[in-house]
């Protein structure tokens, strides 16, 4: 019994020992900075533009990209992603009104999304607006 | 014949006193300025390849992925189908007033069909969302 006073005594001044809080605190920092991942991702920027269904969208002036598969076709003349590149940048979209920079973009089912990105790429690149076309049902 | 230089060093004391303030201070502003990610970076996505692709200027609001199987995921959880984010993009895009606020990033993989990405693409043009597609850039 009296052994237990005695260390009851001890603690009577009621400091809170705080010489490990910074001990503490650096662990917690070095926890942040190993758990945590700065990322970054890269992307390409593609404004859709929503709206109704029109049947006079497709004009003969407005360009259009047709994805069959990994095939390129671009205004009914088949080609290379690259070729593809090359003309849309030989269009100057970035000096044209907004209305005038329309690009259709139509594919085929089973078109893999690698071909479907790349053409969006090169069209958003060359400021291009991206129209898709829908497939009638 | 060499005397011997050696004094006693005085012992300066360092001041870690505050050591602790300034460790807890570092804590809270990394709580402060770190966001939780709501990436599912554990997807099993093979991103795209483009020489356009660059870093990430813009604060996206929401973050739909598209995996392997065909699986929609709307901010890490699971959706039904692309109806399911078109209303979530909507929701979110509700309050929006500028054109920085309503970028979207859209994460899919390159072997997926038209048929599997083309609704979800649509039903975020849909929402109001401009996207934000992930890839990686070609050598």
């Amino acid at each position: 019994m009296r052994k237990k006073y005695s260390k009851e005594k001890k603690h009577r001044d009621g400091e809170i020992p705080t010489g490990s809080f910074s001990d503490i605190a650096f662990l917690l920092i070095i926890y942040f900075l190993v758990a945590t991942t700065l990322m970054k991702v890269k992307t390409i920027t593609a404004d859709l533009p929503s709206g109704e269904k029109s049947a006079q969208t497709e004009t003969e002036k407005t360009p259009i990209v047709n994805l069959q598969g990994s095939e390129v076709i671009f205004n009914d003349k088949k080609m290379t992603m690259d070729e593809l590149k090359d003309r849309l940048a030989a269009l100057e979209l970035g000096t044209k009104e907004p209305g005038d920079r329309i690009i259709m973009l139509e594919s085929t089912t089973g078109t893999p999304y690698e071909n479907y990105f790349q053409a969006l790429a090169a069209i958003s690149a060359n400021d291009g607006v991206v129209a898709i076309v829908e497939e009638d049902e | 014949m060499k005397r011997s230089r050696k004094k006693k060093r005085k012992a300066i004391p360092v001041p870690i006193a505050s050591m602790g303030d300034i460790a807890f201070l570092l804590i809270i502003f990394f709580l402060v300025c770190s966001e939780v990610s709501k990436d599912r970076s554990d997807l099993d996505v093979t991103l795209p390849l483009s020489e356009y692709v660059e870093k990430t200027k813009a604060q996206v609001v929401a973050r739909v992925a598209v995996d392997k199987e065909g699986d929609i995921y709307f901010d890490g959880t699971l959706v039904d189908n692309a109806k399911d984010v078109e209303w979530g993009v909507r929701a979110l895009l509700t309050s929006t007033v500028t054109d920085d606020q309503r970028h979207v990033q859209f994460k899919c993989d390159s072997d997926s069909p038209k048929e599997v990405f083309e609704p979800v693409l649509k039903a975020i043009a849909a929402g109001g969302g401009i996207i934000e597609a992930v890839g990686e850039k070609a050598e």
